[in-house]
């Protein structure tokens, strides 16, 4: 028995090492029309390739164990098509675009519930969630800044006091910021934008620099983590960027299309730079201000069930789960920093 | 039994009599007192089979002050440690949560002993530490597992770890010093129940 338990742990470490290793291209959005059974998710934009990543090897991982049975892992990006068929057999309803977005569908009830699985959040739970939707943390990210990587008129560095008088409205000019060392901004307007309204990143960084109101000169509209925006190739602009998403985009290879950092390159706070010497995320630069815990959102009268849903969403982002045990090289791939309470839960 | 009573008796004194000395020491820090002390604490529970397996090893893991032992009819043992410092978000997965108190691991066939100090969880690695006596960098002792649970109310924070293992470093390190080869890592010892408050 105990060989035989031996010689199973051994196939399936050599198949998680051969998938480490032989990781497939990660998909935009599923590549076939997931079945019923499997686990489907939508939202966040700054986590839309790891997850598109984790679906791949898992289920990769799980061909390769010789298992067919098992409910796969889909994951659909925050943009695309306008709408998206989750699974077969289901009506198509309109794409989620972001973190808040992808948690309100998880919860629609009305005029039909549906079928998705859990919600990619690069938010924490917030006033306004449901009780009954767990967050399930799986890694690291940290917000910071950014600006054209040249001719910007912005400095390399921002405080927190700075930002909050940008985005609400109180600096217009870059003349106005006085407290960045050996910087003397032009007399020239700022143009402060933000992700669309949906967006996690977006929440997130104004609650960081504890904005409420926006000033009367903040633009909404880019998609977030992008710098192909045509709008943002400006010398006056300044833009909130997922630090992780960047890394995995400028150092990971994983830019794909619009999804690239394009003309922006990230900016420091407070003085801390947002990366270390080896372009990875700045753990002291990720503290509770402006680091994050990336989460996948599910209903938790499915997460504690012991149906065959139940079972597969624990098998996927639980404490020992694949994520948590074999996804530390897709997290840091794509940018992230690992946890060590991978697959912990918490709620509003 | 009894020769092996008086020195486990005298192994565990000569134990208390080194963290109390320590934790002395460390009263003499002279940073000034925030307003609000932390507060909260962290609760091993030992499971039943835990304890058996220790029994029969002959092997006993007992909380040095201001740790302290507990029995209840429901959850069986456990041993608090209280919290006494530290800015863990555990949200976050940001900094740690100093904890008072000490742990002694007793081999009773042999009398030798493991002592750690300076307990701690890490938020950020998710591991309860602790620096054994004579020595300056933490070791990795337990890893919450299983389903966790995060809360907060106000400036509390909670953890609920259904299970509790012991971590690879922690098990060759104490293995080490009691001359044992009874812990493992990933071996489960029980749950972690923890409630904390930072300074305010």
């Amino acid at each position: 028995m105990r060989k035989t338990a031996a010689k199973l742990l051994t196939a399936a470490a050599l198949a998680t090492s051969l998938v480490s290793v032989a990781s497939g291209t990660a998909m935009a959005d599923p590549s076939v029309v997931p079945a019923t059974q499997d686990i489907v998710g939508v939202g966040s934009d700054t986590t839309q390739t790891v997850l598109n990543q984790f679906s791949t090897d898992y289920n990769a991982y799980l061909t390769g164990l010789g298992d067919t049975t098992s409910p796969r892992l889909y994951s659909f990006d925050a943009t695309g098509s306008a709408t998206i068929t989750a699974k077969a057999g289901t009506t198509a309803f309109a794409r989620p675009n972001g973190s808040g977005a992808g948690i309100t569908a998880l919860n629609q009830t009305s005029p039909s519930v549906l079928p998705i699985d859990f919600a990619r959040s690069s938010r924490a739970p917030q006033t306004g969630d449901l009780t009954t939707d767990i967050f399930v943390g799986f890694a690291k990210d940290a917000v910071t800044w950014s600006a054209k990587s040249t001719g910007s008129n912005a400095p390399a560095n921002l405080t927190t006091a700075d930002l909050k008088n940008i985005y609400n409205g109180t600096y217009t000019t870059w003349n106005q910021i006085t407290d960045i060392a050996g910087y003397t901004g032009p007399n020239v307007t700022i143009k402060p934008y933000l992700p669309q309204a949906s967006s996690g990143t977006r929440s997130f960084f104004l609650k960081a620099i504890g904005v409420t109101t926006l000033g009367a000169n903040v633009v909404t509209g880019p998609e977030e983590n992008e710098g192909t925006d045509v709008a943002l190739n400006d010398a006056n602009v300044i833009f909130p960027y997922s630090v992780g998403h960047y890394v995995g985009q400028v150092y990971g290879g994983h830019s794909s299309g619009t999804d690239a950092a394009g003309v922006l390159s990230l900016r420091s706070i407070n003085g801390v730079a947002p990366l270390t010497a080896s372009n990875t995320i700045n753990p002291t630069f990720a503290n509770p201000t402006y680091g994050r815990t990336l989460y996948n959102v599910v209903r938790n009268a499915e997460w504690t069930a012991t149906t065959t849903k139940g079972i597969a969403l624990r098998n996927i982002f639980g404490t020992s789960g694949w994520i948590c045990t074999n996804g530390a090289a897709d997290i840091a791939s794509y940018g992230f920093l690992t946890i060590g309470g991978c697959g912990s839960t918490t709620h509003i | 039994m009894s020769r092996t009573s008086v020195r486990l008796a005298a192994t565990a004194a000569t134990a208390v009599l080194a963290v109390t000395g320590l934790s002395g020491a460390a009263a003499a820090d002279t940073t000034p007192a925030p307003a609000t002390a932390a507060s909260g604490s962290v609760v091993v529970h030992e499971s039943t089979a835990f304890i058996q397996q220790t029994a029969a090893a002959g092997v006993v893991v007992v909380p040095l002050p201001s740790g302290q032992p507990g029995y209840d009819s429901a959850t069986g043992f456990s041993a608090t440690f209280p919290a006494t410092g530290g800015d863990a978000n555990l949200q976050a997965y940001y900094d740690k949560i100093d904890l008072g108190g000490g742990l002694l691991f007793v081999n009773l066939l042999t009398g030798r002993t493991a002592i750690f100090k300076q307990l701690a969880f890490q938020a950020d690695t998710w591991k309860l530490t602790g620096v054994p006596l004579g020595a300056t960098a933490p070791v990795n002792l337990l890893s919450p597992a299983g389903d966790n649970q995060i809360g907060r109310t106000g400036t509390t924070q909670t953890l609920e770890a259904s299970d509790l293992k012991v971590d690879a470093e922690g098990a060759q390190y104490v293995d080490g010093k009691l001359n044992t080869t009874f812990f493992q890592g990933g071996q489960s010892i029980g749950s972690l129940s923890i409630s904390f408050t930072p300074a305010g």
